[in-house]
């Protein structure tokens, strides 16, 4: 007996756009958000928050556990749901001697791969998709958090660089596994 | 293990509401969480999920009522059902997804399928399989009692439950404040995170301590965004009663939600109820035994005076683990401004990466801890809950409750662990 298991036809690649990113350009990018990383990583914040547009929009939906073909990702809440001001907010608290949650402050490392990086709606605009592996330890007993992530930014140039416009994080869990998000992703 | 009769004396003995003193052993004492799960969760009236998570024929949402998984359902008939989500032939999921829509669920283990009021649908190859026949009506899915307050749904697994309204008693003229004096809808779904903590003790704080913001969430003051003590102090805290209890914040420089919901809040809510609304600051409180809420500060954003309201579930996952269910709602016909600001101010402040819970986990992980490490002492460790006691209440409030004038009050959690004891101490 056949059973014939018809696969859904695979979709054609999205033509190349007309002129590829430089290599140099993603290098740059890329360097720029390991930079980041280790802005982060080593507490860092004022000079962390400079990197970010006024005009910012950074969030991180939250996700449910869905049958196959429903989309999983709740757009309308997010762990973050940030601009220019709270972000600013969140960082001045960090930068008080009564943030507890961050002080003691936890140990985190971030690994930031498969960087992709391809053209952004305007001339100034890049648009760069990375995993984030976020290592995060706190207290005596050799625990740790472990986030994962899908970030999409989207990073305008000038004069002095890169900025970030925009930072959407997909996270991997449907019901966080650290007790908070006093961490920026 | 002990037996439940001998953990019930320990109890009895040590847990002293009225003296205002608590043993630290009732956060994780794992003999006092399986009496939890025998005589208290299966006993009240459970949060569940709120309408507009299910506003349509056959949508269904899946939560938890202490560690039991249920299937939150409007069913074809447009009825709210909650079902135990085991199948009944082997006790597999029925639905295995948090939320979804359909007339049906079938099990994915030998495919028995039920009907989204409860009935048994039918079995694959039924005939051949049992040929001896299937008894239908035996099949039905395990429901528990269900009944909605002011769109809030609840459940309960008590065979002879008091009425909800019985069940919520003084807190209801409170949730109509809260969740009755508009339309509301919840926003996206909520978040989800594990904070090791017992799950009293986040119900505790929102049901009534203010006393911790000043020290707990101190960066408010040091931003700026506040100053002096008042901010966390003026206002009444409520001993509602049946272990309810609140805080209410107040100010006086007028109403601070958009003028043009007034009108609903004028049809749902009493006069009194609105000169209420107009002053509050915050709004804090716990449903007992685990659902919270809180509208929190008013603040100032974009020029415009906001806040961003919440209601959680702390639902036990363990005797030091909960995990923690947050909701953002707005009034569903507020403007878009007020709907956007609101969820920022929500989002900012409560949740997962709210800078005030953020510190709130801080502090339950680590008493939580404590309470672990108190339960080999041979004198049970007491904890202070004295704020308040003997205080005159006020008189004359038009709320229901024992209220008193000011924030500071350990009066509700009192209250709290008294109800608490009295269920978990069974009936004798």
């Amino acid at each position: 007996m056949s059973t014939s298991t018809e696969l859904p036809p695979v979709e054609a690649a999205p033509a190349a756009a007309a002129v590829p990113v430089p290599l140099e350009t993603r290098v740059a990018a890329q360097d720029f958000l390991i930079e980041e990383a280790h802005l982060l990583d080593q507490r860092r914040f004022p000079e962390w928050y400079a990197l970010f547009t006024d005009d910012v929009v950074y969030v991180a939906p939250v996700r449910n556990t869905r049958r196959v073909g429903n989309s999983g990702v709740v757009e309308e809440i997010g762990h973050f749901d940030e601009n220019k001001a709270s972000l600013g907010l969140r960082v001045r608290k960090l930068g008080t001697d009564v943030g507890w949650a961050e002080d003691p402050p936890s140990i985190t490392r971030r690994f930031i791969t498969n960087v992709k990086v391809e053209w952004g709606d305007h001339p100034d605009e890049l648009r760069v998709r990375s995993y984030l592996l976020l290592f995060r330890s706190r207290g005596d007993r050799g625990q740790y958090d472990l986030l994962s992530a899908e970030r999409n930014d989207v990073l305008r140039s000038d004069a002095s660089g890169f900025r970030i416009a925009r930072r959407h994080v997909l996270l991997d869990q449907v019901s966080l596994g650290t007790k908070n998000l006093a961490i920026f992703l | 293990m002990e037996t439940p009769t001998s953990t019930s004396e320990r109890l009895l003995a040590t847990v002293l509401p009225e003296d205002g003193q608590i043993p630290a052993f009732v956060h994780t004492d794992p003999d006092v969480y399986r009496l939890e799960h025998q005589r208290l969760w299966n006993r009240v009236w459970l949060f569940v999920a709120h309408e507009s998570e299910i506003p349509s024929p056959g949508d269904f949402v899946v939560r938890d009522m202490g560690e039991r998984n249920v299937i939150v359902a409007r069913g074809d008939d447009g009825e709210i059902r909650v079902f135990l989500n085991s199948c009944r032939h082997r006790g597999m999921r029925l639905a295995v997804e948090d939320e979804g829509s359909g007339p049906s669920w079938r099990c994915s283990y030998h495919g028995f399928t039920f009907r989204n009021n409860g009935t048994f649908l039918g079995a694959p190859y039924q005939r051949a399989a049992y040929v001896e026949g299937l008894d239908r009506d035996s099949l039905r899915l395990l429901e528990a009692t269900s009944d909605s307050y002011r769109g809030m749904v609840f459940a309960t697994w008590n065979p002879h439950p008091e009425p909800l309204t019985d069940f919520l008693g003084g807190m209801a003229w409170y949730l109509d404040i809260l969740i009755g004096r508009a339309e509301f809808e919840v926003v996206g779904a909520p978040q989800r995170w594990v904070v090791p903590t017992a799950w009293k003790l986040p119900a505790e704080n929102f049901a009534s301590d203010a006393y911790h913001t000043a020290t707990t969430h101190a960066f408010l003051a040091k931003l700026g965004l506040v100053s002096g003590v008042d901010f966390g102090r003026l206002g009444y805290h409520v001993d509602v009663g049946q272990g309810h209890g609140l805080g209410i914040g107040i100010q006086d420089e007028g109403p601070w939600y958009p003028q043009e919901l007034r009108p609903e809040y004028e049809r749902n809510l009493t006069p009194d109820q609105l000169a209420l609304m107009d002053r509050i600051k915050n709004f804090h409180g716990n449903v007992f035994p685990n659902l919270s809420f809180l509208i929190p500060n008013v603040v100032e954003i974009a020029g415009h005076r906001v806040t961003g309201m919440t209601v959680r579930l702390w639902q036990p996952i363990g005797p030091d683990s909960i995990q923690a269910w947050s909701w953002h709602l707005v009034e569903k016909g507020a403007p878009q401004w007020w709907k956007e600001l609101g969820r920022k101010t929500y989002v900012q402040t409560f949740g997962s990466s709210g800078m005030f819970e953020q510190d709130d986990t801080e502090n339950w992980e680590a008493q939580t801890r404590n309470s672990s490490a108190t339960l080999n002492f041979e004198e049970p460790v007491m904890l202070h809950y004295q704020m308040g006691l003997g205080r005159q209440p006020l008189s004359g409030f038009p709320g229901p409750g024992t209220v008193y004038d000011g924030k500071f009050s350990e009066a509700a959690a009192r209250s709290f662990y008294r109800r608490w004891l009295d269920l978990v101490v069974g009936d004798k």
